[in-house]
């Protein structure tokens, strides 16, 4: 038996309730969820899809750490007594103590609660939306398609990995702090986007220019803690610290045009 | 009332492609999802999309595959379609920023897979869905094409004999809508959680299939449900085909690669109605594991192939099964993977009812026949998604708008249904869904005869009345997932009735369609297709035959 202290909210109502599920050996946080959304209470309420980790739908704070709850075992969360405060960080929640053989619930923190776990995900998406996060293709399509390298490739690879869940989002204190700020996932994008030899050089530079600012790469604390709970091992940190490297040069490139621009 | 040209259901590859091409011929195109269009199931899809590429491989050859594969129910020239759009198809999504894998030359890589006869299937590691949904979304906020997410379709409107749109429930208030369109694209996936084993995500629960049933479109060859032979013990989550076209091995418990007493020429690699059939055999005669399964082992490839070609299930082994391939094989089972029935549509996306299209696994144009080749779903996704797109938009210009009175009537009752559902004693929807699930994972699974399919049958049509009880007791009207699954299970039911039904009437075997009562391919009575009608006293089955061009149906060898 394991017991699932969650934190519900309807409107302003805010309370945090026990459920007593029966786990099995190889039980998921997403299906403890489901036997009290089946048999408990069904109007308990959290996001899901996929539950095999690639949909990024059930990202929530488990025993005050951002995961995926699709894949965390209940076994290996319900007796996880010690969760380093330093290391996560002062969540914007009120601590709620866990006691054994119990797991602590709670919607991902720095988003807007709709309603017990469903948070609102619509600004996540609107930051990521700012980053302009598409290749920006002409119409013709290269005979026989674009070469690429197999390394950057898998240079690339590291963060088109990124399964937008927003566990980053929750565990970021830049994003906890500042509303505007664009966040790990946009940022980590963004470098995807630079690194692509697809993209337009000028399209590159734009975003770049875009991002250089406090709400943008300026803004990261560069304390990791995205990189440590990415499910997917994206490391957005080290894509902020690569773009804030090339500001100089967009700078240059910048002035540079202006000043073509000018004689023109 | 909302009002668009078009209005795609689903946000997976199909939906999205379709309106990326509805929106590039000008057209007012918007997409319905029932959630964020990257939580769709597209995403997990793993090994690859199939597409003729270099010069010593045809269109030609990719076909004759299909259609052997397809134990020759698939209709021809829909194939010749498909193969030939292949490489048109893929190289765009590459060039809009799909990241392949590549080969040293920095070309698209392409792998072994099921039953090809060459290495065709282009991937992205094992993230091959993954890569091509999230490139397809991004382009899609690049048109600035208008997304209605969590919002639940719950029928059709049908006015005058065309489809001119239908009612929607916005999940985060509960409240029904309604939707206005000229076309409606159906681009809604599989049903693949009527099975208690499947791959499919949660949401996959085939309602978009149930919606064209109601509004009287046939429903085709539901009976040929794909089984994939490797899913994950425990969970079934998918263990790509390509860990095996990497050349990944199945072992039963006597250490024998037991492939070879099934097909002897492509051994792990024979289409995935053969293997699957293969591993229950072992299974059932007491040379698999306890539990019921076998090993898929890739140890043998090393760390650096796995972790470059395979990292995505080596991560689902260790997160989901606490074993990592790169020391020791997985445990594998059969499970539900895909449909290769659903909306008969022709290879436009056109439907019978006017005004309504279909792509992707929702639909049956049908490409895969009797049983589908891995790399040819994501395959057909953008390239049947992009044709019913195009043909939409072409439709909704020689189209006027219908008139409001439809909309209005189908949103009253519509709201009766929904209050009908809510409040008081009654069963559980999940009660009433396990039984489904039990049911058609005994009696319509991989292997399948008369008394199974007959008990089925019955089964299924007591829990439809059973079904009739399910009361929704949560009044959240927020989020409701106990109404949404209510509203869903109705949907279940019917399909699980279209499948055992269509099962039953089908007196061979054909592809996935395997019954131990008729054990051979029975062309001169069982050549055709199944359509299954919707009527008051369950489906009427109707037959139609297949399009054979230039591929003559033989025995099938592997």
């Amino acid at each position: 038996m394991v017991r699932l202290k969650v934190r519900r909210q309807d409107g302003d109502r805010v309370w945090h309730e026990t459920f007593d599920v029966k786990d099995t050996p190889e039980m998921s946080v997403l299906e403890a969820l489901f036997y009290v959304q089946e048999r408990l209470d069904g109007g308990l309420c959290f996001r899901y899809s996929c539950r095999g980790a690639v949909c990024g739908s059930c990202a929530m704070l488990i025993n005050k750490v951002p995961r995926l709850a699709c894949r965390t075992q209940v076994s290996s969360v319900k007796n996880e007594m010690n969760v380093d405060a330093v290391k996560w960080g002062a969540l914007a929640r009120p601590v709620v103590k866990v006691a054994k053989d119990e797991i602590l619930i709670e919607p991902l923190p720095n988003f807007n609660v709709i309603r017990d776990l469903v948070v609102d995900m619509e600004h996540f998406y609107d930051l990521l939306d700012y980053i302009k996060p598409w290749i920006s293709a002409g119409d013709e399509v290269p005979k026989g398609g674009n070469l690429m390298s197999p390394e950057v490739e898998q240079q690339i690879e590291v963060y088109t990995n990124c399964i937008l869940c927003a566990t980053c989002h929750g565990a970021c204190p830049a994003a906890g702090r500042d509303e505007m700020y664009l966040g790990p996932a946009a940022l980590a994008k963004a470098w995807r986007f630079y690194l692509d030899p697809r993209e337009q050089e000028k399209d590159k530079h734009a975003r770049l220019e875009a991002v250089d600012n406090q709400s943008g790469l300026w803004g990261c604390d560069v304390v990791f803690k995205c990189v440590a709970v990415c499910p997917k091992k994206v490391t957005p940190t080290q894509g902020i610290l690569a773009q804030r490297r090339q500001i100089p040069k967009n700078r240059i490139k910048k002035v540079f045009k202006r000043g073509k621009n000018s004689e023109d | 009332m909302i009002t668009h040209d078009i209005i795609i259901i689903g946000g997976g590859l199909a939906g999205l492609r379709a309106a990326l091409e509805a929106h590039n011929r000008g057209t007012d195109v918007a997409v319905i999802s029932k959630v964020h269009p990257i939580r769709s199931h597209s995403v997990a899809a793993q090994g690859g999309v199939n597409a003729s590429l270099v010069h010593d491989d045809s269109w030609e050859a990719h076909a004759l595959d299909t259609v052997r594969g397809s134990d020759y129910l698939a209709d021809q020239d829909a194939v010749e379609v498909l193969c030939r759009e292949a490489p048109e198809r893929v190289l765009e999504m590459e060039h809009w920023g799909t990241l392949f894998s590549r080969t040293r030359d920095g070309h698209i890589a392409q792998r072994p897979f099921g039953g090809a006869g060459f290495p065709r299937t282009c991937y992205a590691g094992d993230r091959t869905g993954h890569n091509l949904l999230h490139t397809l979304h991004e382009q899609v906020l690049r048109a600035r094409i208008k997304i209605y997410r969590e919002w639940l379709v719950t029928r059709l409107v049908v006015d005058g004999g065309r489809c001119t749109g239908f009612i929607a429930m916005h999940t985060p208030d509960s409240k029904l809508e309604a939707f206005r369109a000229k076309a409606t694209v159906l681009a809604t996936g599989g049903y693949g959680r009527i099975y208690q084993r499947s791959t499919n995500a949660i949401i996959n629960r085939g309602y978009g299939i149930s919606l064209a049933y109601h509004a009287g479109v046939p429903l085709q060859d539901m009976e040929f449900v794909q089984f994939h032979p490797t899913t994950l013990l425990g969970t079934n989550i998918l263990i790509t085909e390509g860990a095996r076209g990497e050349g990944g091995y199945l072992y039963n418990n006597r250490h024998e690669r037991f492939m070879e007493k099934y097909a002897t020429g492509m051994m792990e690699l024979a289409p995935r109605d053969i293997v699957a059939r293969s591993i229950q055999t072992e299974v059932d005669e007491g040379r698999g594991f306890d539990g019921g399964y076998v090993q898929l082992d890739i140890t043998h490839l090393g760390e650096k192939k796995i972790e470059e070609r395979l990292g995505g299930i080596r991560q689902i082994s260790i997160d989901f099964a606490g074993i990592d391939p790169v020391k020791e094989p997985i445990p594998v089972q059969p499970g539900q993977h895909y449909s290769m029935g659903g909306v008969s549509c022709d290879a436009n996306g056109a439907t019978p009812l006017e005004g309504l299209y279909a792509a992707g696994e929702c639909a049956c144009i049908s490409v895969h026949g009797a049983n589908r080749l891995g790399g040819n779903s994501l395959l057909e996704t953008i390239v049947f998604g992009k044709r019913a797109g195009e043909h939409a938009a072409g439709y909704v210009q020689e189209t006027d708008v219908q008139g409001e009175n439809a909309h209005l009537d189908s949103l009253a009752s519509e709201e009766q249904n929904i209050s009908d559902l809510m409040g008081g004693d009654g069963e559980s929807f999940a009660v009433v869904r396990d039984e489904l699930r039990s049911v058609m994972q005994q009696d319509v699974g991989v292997f399948r005869n008369q008394a199974g399919l007959q008990k089925a049958v019955e089964t299924i049509r007591e829990l439809r009345e059973k079904g009739r009880n399910v009361r929704v007791k949560s009044g959240a009207t927020s989020f409701n997932f106990e109404l949404l699954n209510a509203i869903e299970l109705k949907g279940m039911l019917e399909l699980g009735q279209v499948i055992a039904k269509g099962a039953l009437a089908r007196e061979e075997s054909r592809g996935a369609h395997y019954r131990t009562d008729f054990l051979e391919r029975d062309d001169e009575h069982w050549l055709r297709h199944t359509l299954a009608y919707q009527t008051p006293e369950g489906p009427r089955l109707e037959y139609k035959e297949v399009t054979i061009t230039q591929f003559q149906p033989k025995q099938r060898e592997y």
